[in-house]
């Protein structure tokens, strides 16, 4: 199969990863993941492509050690996940996943949020810079969250984790679960940040104009295997992910099947 | 034994007229079509020979009156409880059993150590007139506290298994990622025990009350007793509930700070 070539200055590097869980009460172990190999550039992207039920959030969870491998190893910028603080990790290489999660309280309470020792500038002057970076107004601070609309929530926890100055951003499908103009504000937030912040981005998606601002690597996974490797930002080649692409885009506004 | 000479003793077919009432029940089960009907009679045949197994047994026990009796009878009495406990989850908590008799015999033995040698201060300690009808009513709020918090603590998680890993993906710890849903579990567990409280004697009278009461104990002794109940019943709800929760928790969480998502 068309292997990724290696990166030059690799953020991640994944190497020869499975994953399977345990099967209850003599049932087979069921495989997630197999033999999945790929690296991401330092401040490029990867777009993790493919069928629901393809593993791909799986191994974007591999990332920062919300899912652990089987076998095989997860490098985050030259050292092994396994050798660091899980917190840590995450605090550098940060989540945003399909559905947001906000707690109760203001955005502003969500914007704080986090355990203590976090280092972070969470000064007021700080949270309204984050909340303008993603496209919203200041104003919002103050608002409860619960009455934000899909979008903005979606925003607020793209804000969230960038208060915490992270090198990466792993985003699950973070526009599947909105409208197409939300969706496309997401989108145009994203592709923004990682050029102001040559952050590094790693996105599970099937929307095809996130896939193609991203550009980087566009890997193409089904049943836990890489099907298919390419550069998103040169003309894709492979007939079944132009098949996979197309299909998806004629129905741009469906989540997860 | 204790001196209970104002009861009046039950001949076999006065029981066998309270079987009556059970024939009630099983004619409802019919013309409503409830299809409980089957269920009734295992159930009353199963209390029939349980109870009278139960009473072959401790009369023996009350008997013999040795402390390695006692210890047995309310080892098995725990290992039921816990066994009760879990069996009603809608997914096994990996563990469950083990964890659930843990949180049993701590709860319970420190409850009843405290009941027993400091508060009705029994001599011998292991006098089973005390001891087991006691331990009985302890373990028996501890089991449906403990089986009320793993019953809501899984099915908290299940639901909220986005809001955990949102936590745990800010940098939260494990145990920090789960706290919330810890909290529920303990409320729920811990809240028929406070509205217990606020009606006991108003609603109805209490078991242990009325069966000391029919015993020909002044309701004034009684009412003593099943205060102290009641209180220790809350201690052990507590504790049960608590340790049930933190252990269960666990058992979804990694060192790594990550939730089992695949367990739930």
């Amino acid at each position: 199969m068309a292997a990724p070539p290696p990166p030059r200055d690799p953020l991640f590097e994944v190497e020869h990863l499975s994953l399977a869980y345990a099967g209850s009460r003599g049932q087979p172990p069921t495989p997630i993941l197999k033999d999945v190999s790929v690296g991401v550039e330092r401040g490029g992207a990867l777009v993790l492509v493919g069928p629901s039920g393809s593993g791909k959030s799986t191994l974007l969870r591999c990332l920062n050690r919300l899912a652990e491998p089987t076998s095989g190893r997860v490098r985050f910028d030259g050292r092994d996940v396994r050798s660091l603080d899980p917190r840590e990790l995450r605090r550098r290489a940060a989540l945003v996943m399909q559905t947001p999660v906000l707690f109760e309280g203001s955005v502003r309470d969500n914007l704080r949020v986090r355990p203590a020792g976090t280092p972070g500038d969470f000064s007021d002057a700080s949270l309204a810079a984050a909340v303008v970076e993603v496209g919203l107004d200041a104003g919002l601070l103050d608002r409860d969250a619960a009455t934000l609309s899909g979008g903005e929530k979606q925003r607020v926890t793209i804000a969230r984790a960038l208060l915490r100055d992270p090198q990466a951003l792993l985003l699950d499908e973070p526009t599947s679960a909105l409208d197409p103009p939300n969706a496309a504000l997401v989108v145009e937030t994203v592709s923004r940040l990682r050029e102001l912040r040559r952050l590094t981005i790693v996105a599970v998606t099937h929307q095809t104009d996130l896939v193609r601002r991203l550009g980087g690597g566009l890997l193409y996974l089904v049943r836990g295997e890489v099907v298919t490797y390419e550069r998103a930002d040169g003309a894709v080649t492979d007939a079944r992910l132009l098949a996979f692409l197309a299909g998806e885009h004629a129905s741009p506004a469906t989540g997860r099947p | 034994m204790s001196a209970a000479g104002s009861v009046l003793d039950l001949s076999l077919p006065q029981l066998a007229l309270a079987l009556l009432l059970v024939g009630v029940v099983i004619m409802i089960s019919v013309r409503q079509e409830l299809g409980i009907g089957r269920d009734l009679v295992v159930g009353s045949l199963r209390a029939i020979v349980q109870l009278y197994l139960v009473g072959l047994i401790l009369a023996v026990v009350f008997h013999a009156a040795r402390w390695y009796w006692v210890l047995l009878i309310l080892a098995v009495m725990t290992a039921v409880a816990a066994q009760a406990a879990t069996s009603r989850l809608a997914k096994p908590i990996p563990g469950a059993r083990g964890i659930a008799a843990l949180a049993l015999t701590v709860s319970t033995a420190v409850t009843l150590a405290y009941v027993i040698g400091v508060i009705v201060q029994v001599r011998p300690w292991y006098d089973p007139q005390y001891i087991i009808p006691i331990a009985g009513m302890i373990l028996g709020s501890a089991m449906t506290s403990a089986a009320l918090a793993g019953d809501r603590l899984q099915g908290d998680l299940r639901v909220r298994a986005d809001e955990v890993e949102a936590r745990l993906a800010l940098g939260f710890s494990g145990r920090e990622a789960v706290q919330p849903m810890a909290r529920a579990a303990l409320r729920a567990a811990m809240i028929p025990t406070v509205n217990g409280m606020m009606t006991v004697g108003l609603v109805q009278l209490p078991g242990m009350m009325t069966g000391q009461i029919l015993a020909g104990s002044s309701p004034l002794l009684a009412i003593k007793y099943q205060l102290v109940v009641v209180f220790m019943q809350a201690a052990a709800t507590a504790l049960a509930s608590l340790l049930f929760v933190r252990l269960a928790a666990g058992r979804y969480l990694t060192p790594a700070h990550q939730l089992c998502r695949h367990l739930l």
